[in-house]
């Protein structure tokens, strides 16, 4: 019961200052959408009338605007937030209260996501409706499964960036961390091409860490590509692992990092 | 740090808050000594973090070496790119990396700021003071580090120049130098005309966030757009030719008066800007035009 | 129980990295760092008793902050071992911090953007507060701080003194039993300053809660605490009440004359005790505290006086002299 009223406050906090912000949250969402857009255009001057690596301009399209959805619904920026509370002494009050600071951070991003997903959907629609291409075949299976691939994906997005903005507690480039890995999920993540356009050998790599099931798996879900029921189920272990995986990064990060400011301060 | 500014006998640019501004610069020394004194000041701020230079290049790097293997991924599937070569593009890339330079030296540190002085009511010291107020919020602050992206950029030019076997002659150089200051000043007038927005939108902070995330656009020659987004970025906010006009000269695709016009153009780009500008600043002090 | 905190041997040693200047330095503290010790708090003992108001008071970097961190849980010690209502703070987790409440002065947790209201909704799901208790406890705190106008507006629209109250009055919904404050008055005008040092005594008055804070102006002392602690560079160098430690290191007295005609020289004053000030016709002189009533008599005797008043020093000057001198008994 606790609970639900707690996240019902924080959320409700979290989505009435972004009304205050939400002309600055549009230029945030033009900026989310400038990258996959641009890439699409490439694209589709590459592909020209015929196909490049079994995409065709249409599957461009849709590969795109599934990516710009998908995007928004599992993105994760608290590693900049976290960088700014450590190190601007906001983290002090935040440990005095019996509420970990992490429900924080999640009610911030669901509150958003609400806000810029929302947002992206009702301009995929439109966009839906005069241009077929990037129209996605009505099935609720595969709806549903993406559901939970975005689910997951987002849940380890999510520790990923609290993670990485704890290493705050022994480091100022904590951000410069967290760029380093944008850069990289760049290619690994299928967000500058699909990853069936990557050279092999990147694409072994990408298959051996995190970096497809953020972005490119639940992607590929919602566009419709075919996995087989044994491949299905490979890549949803993977998506569970790579979780635990990186919700084990943040438990050690936390206790370790608390260990340290309550040596050192903030 | 005002000793520059009481060294002054010349006369001031505009009057001090509600005149209006010179639709032209007269540049009289004053102006360049006040500029001057801000930025010995911002030098010896900044040569204390020394870190910071490594830690720009290093992110530059890291940066560039991105946008070259996205390069490479695409060169992958593909000989020429709206009928630009790899080398080509790579090229267009340096000049990018030139342009980005810029504008975090200069632009971002300096009018980039101008949302928050306007919240803050920092803008209003500014206008009491006897310089032109865009001059000054434009260039009072450098971020001297970010030079170093220019270096490299121009580098990156070079160094794609040679793998193309091409040694651009004295006209193409001298057009490559134009069109790049063209480039430059059609940034700097994008900047302002977005920036005074923030007169209009005061409570929205991250204006510059919109510029960062149009000029994306300029990453790609124009002819590599397919319709609708070379609508966007070409005549709509007509980014992609501040990079694709100097890189044009420098490979030799250019005309020779191209340049020529892409200067006209600034100097349009650049009475527009100030033209908002002026209308952004009366509104803000409440004269009446 | 006994205490509501207990500090004992109370120690806390950071270790910071020593840095040479120049690029041959910072390269050379990158391959063999070299640490020295900062002793922030040095065996610092003392007991709060439930109810009471202490005030912590010291210079900039004496320890102040750090023991209040110390005893709200976000530090831990160096050695020594501190127990705040019955809970070690370090590991007392979400039950020891429903009963305290911590009031850091520049750090702020009212969400800026947002009326107050929003903030006190926030705490109370955050700290559990059931509604009929919610809804009395914020009446009275409205009452007692006098925050009907405010609670509407943006906190951002908020004048420092509104916002500095709003925060108590978020800080105590929960109704602690242990408040810390760290400079809860900086920076107010003198309005807000007494009004919060009002709110204060009589939130104590009404609900028996133990407050602790530290501060820079003496009038927050005299007006609130009963006791006071004064440390300096980490030492605890009094405990006690402050009337009895200007009694004990203050040897001097001030008498405050208004002279009458014919006194137009300090130098008449001048054989009767150390002339501080001389306006015509005000002056002050400093004696030996012993001598005060003596010489008064003196005075009164020699010199046309229309007033005069014997004081003791000015408070902070007493609290000066403890920070440079130490606390030496009396002689």
């Amino acid at each position: 019961m606790t609970w639900r009223r707690r996240y019902g406050a924080l959320i409700r906090n979290a989505w009435l200052v972004d009304l205050q912000y939400r002309a600055s949250i549009v230029l945030w969402i033009i900026w989310g959408v400038m990258e996959p857009t641009i890439a699409l255009g490439i694209w589709w001057t590459i592909a020209g009338d015929g196909a490049v690596g079994g995409y065709a301009r249409a599957d461009f399209a849709r590969y795109f605007f599934a990516l710009m959805l998908v995007n928004q619904l599992t993105i994760a920026w608290d590693s900049w937030y976290l960088d700014g509370w450590i190190r601007g002494g906001e983290l002090n009050y935040r440990l005095a209260r019996p509420l970990h600071p992490a429900h924080e951070a999640v009610a911030e991003n669901l509150a958003y996501k609400a806000r810029s997903a929302g947002t992206i959907l009702v301009v995929w629609l439109l966009v839906a409706l005069v241009w077929p291409a990037v129209r996605l075949p009505l099935e609720p299976g595969r709806w549903a499964l993406t559901a939970l691939a975005v689910l997951l994906a987002a849940a380890m997005r999510f520790f990923i960036s609290f993670t990485t903005g704890l290493l705050a507690f022994w480091t100022t480039r904590a951000t410069a961390i967290m760029e380093l890995h944008g850069g990289v999920s760049l290619f690994l993540a299928g967000r500058i091409a699909p990853l069936a356009l990557l050279p092999p050998v990147v694409g072994n790599v990408a298959g051996l860490l995190w970096f497809p099931y953020m972005l490119a798996f639940p992607v590929e879900l919602l566009t419709g590509a075919a996995h087989g029921p044994r491949a299905l189920l490979a890549r949803f272990a993977g998506q569970v692992v790579w979780l635990a995986v990186w919700v084990g990064a943040y438990r050690l990060a936390w206790s370790r990092g608390l260990r340290r400011y309550g040596a050192v301060g903030g | 740090m005002w000793s520059a500014e009481s060294q002054l006998g010349a006369e001031p640019l505009g009057k001090p808050g509600g005149g209006k501004p010179a639709l032209t610069l007269r540049i009289p020394h004053s102006a360049f000594r006040i500029l001057a004194a801000f930025w010995r000041l911002n030098l010896a701020e900044e040569l204390q973090y020394r870190a910071n230079l490594v830690a720009s290049v290093l992110g530059t790097l890291f940066y560039m070496a991105t946008a070259l293997l996205t390069l490479a991924l695409f060169f992958q599937h593909t000989v020429r790119l709206g009928g630009w070569g790899y080398w080509e593009v790579v090229v267009l890339l340096g000049v990018f990396n030139t342009l980005t330079g810029v504008i975090e030296a200069v632009l971002r540190p300096g009018i980039g700021r101008l949302a928050a002085e306007v919240r803050s009511g920092g803008l209003d010291l500014v206008l009491a003071k006897p310089v032109d107020a865009q001059g000054f919020v434009s260039f009072r602050r450098l971020d001297i580090w970010r030079f170093a992206d220019v270096v490299l950029g121009l580098g990156l030019a070079g160094y794609a120049l040679l793998r193309l076997d091409r040694v651009p002659s004295v006209a193409q150089l001298a057009a490559f130098a134009l069109a790049l200051g063209a480039a430059v000043v059609v940034v700097y007038a994008l900047w302002v005309g977005l920036m005074s927005l923030a007169f209009w939108f005061v409570s929205v902070e991250n204006l510059s966030v919109l510029f960062d995330a149009l000029y994306e656009g300029a990453r790609y020659p124009v002819s590599a757009y397919p319709g609708a987004l070379r609508f966007l970025f070409v005549y709509l906010i007509p980014i992609a030719w501040t990079t694709t006009v100097p890189a044009s000269a420098l490979t030799g695709r250019l005309g020779p008066w191209s340049a020529v016009a892409a200067a006209a153009v600034a100097a349009a780009a650049f009475v527009l800007a100030r033209l908002v500008w002026r209308a952004a600043l009366r509104r803000y002090t409440g004269a009446s035009g | 129980m006994s205490s509501a905190i207990a500090a004992d041997g109370l120690s806390k040693t950071f270790r910071v990295k020593v840095r040479d200047s120049g690029v041959a330095g910072a390269l050379r503290a990158l391959v063999r760092p070299r640490y020295r010790d900062v002793h922030a708090v040095r065996d610092v003992t003392f007991r709060i008793d439930p109810g009471e108001i202490v005030a912590f008071l010291g210079p900039n970097g004496a320890g102040k902050t750090t023991t209040l961190k110390m005893l709200a849980g976000l530090l831990y010690p160096t050695t020594g071992r501190v127990e705040v209502t019955g809970f070690v703070p370090w590991t007392g987790g979400p039950d020891f911090k429903r009963r305290i409440a911590l009031v850091l002065g520049n750090r702020q947790q009212l969400v800026w953007d947002l009326p107050p209201e929003e903030t006190f909704q926030l705490n109370r799901a955050i700290y559990d507060i059931p509604d009929a208790a919610y809804r009395e406890r914020l009446a009275e705190l409205v009452a007692l701080l006098e925050l009907g106008d405010v609670m509407q507006k943006p906190v951002r629209q908020l004048s420092l003194g509104e916002r500095m109250k709003c925060e108590l009055a978020a800080a105590l919904l929960h109704h602690p039993p242990i408040l810390f404050l760290d400079e809860p008055t900086l920076g107010l005008d003198v309005t807000a300053q007494e009004a919060i040092r009002r709110f204060l005594t009589q939130y104590r008055e009404r609900h028996g809660a133990t407050v602790l804070l530290t501060s820079h102006y003496m009038q927050d002392v005299t007006a609130l605490a009963s006791r006071v602690l004064i440390i300096n560079r980490g030492r605890l160098l009094y405990d006690g009440a402050l009337a009895a430690l200007v009694a004990r290191i203050a040897r001097t007295k001030r008498i405050e004359l208004v002279l009458g005609d014919g006194v137009t020289t300090g130098e008449a004053l001048a054989t009767f005790g150390a002339v501080k000030s001389f306006r015509f016709p005000n002056a002050v002189l400093e004696v030996p505290r012993d001598e005060a009533a003596a010489t008064s008599a003196r005075l009164l005797a020699a010199l046309p006086i229309a007033d005069l008043s014997i004081q003791d020093p000015p408070i902070e000057d007493v609290i000066r002299q403890a920070f440079t001198h130490g606390i030496e008994e009396d002689a």
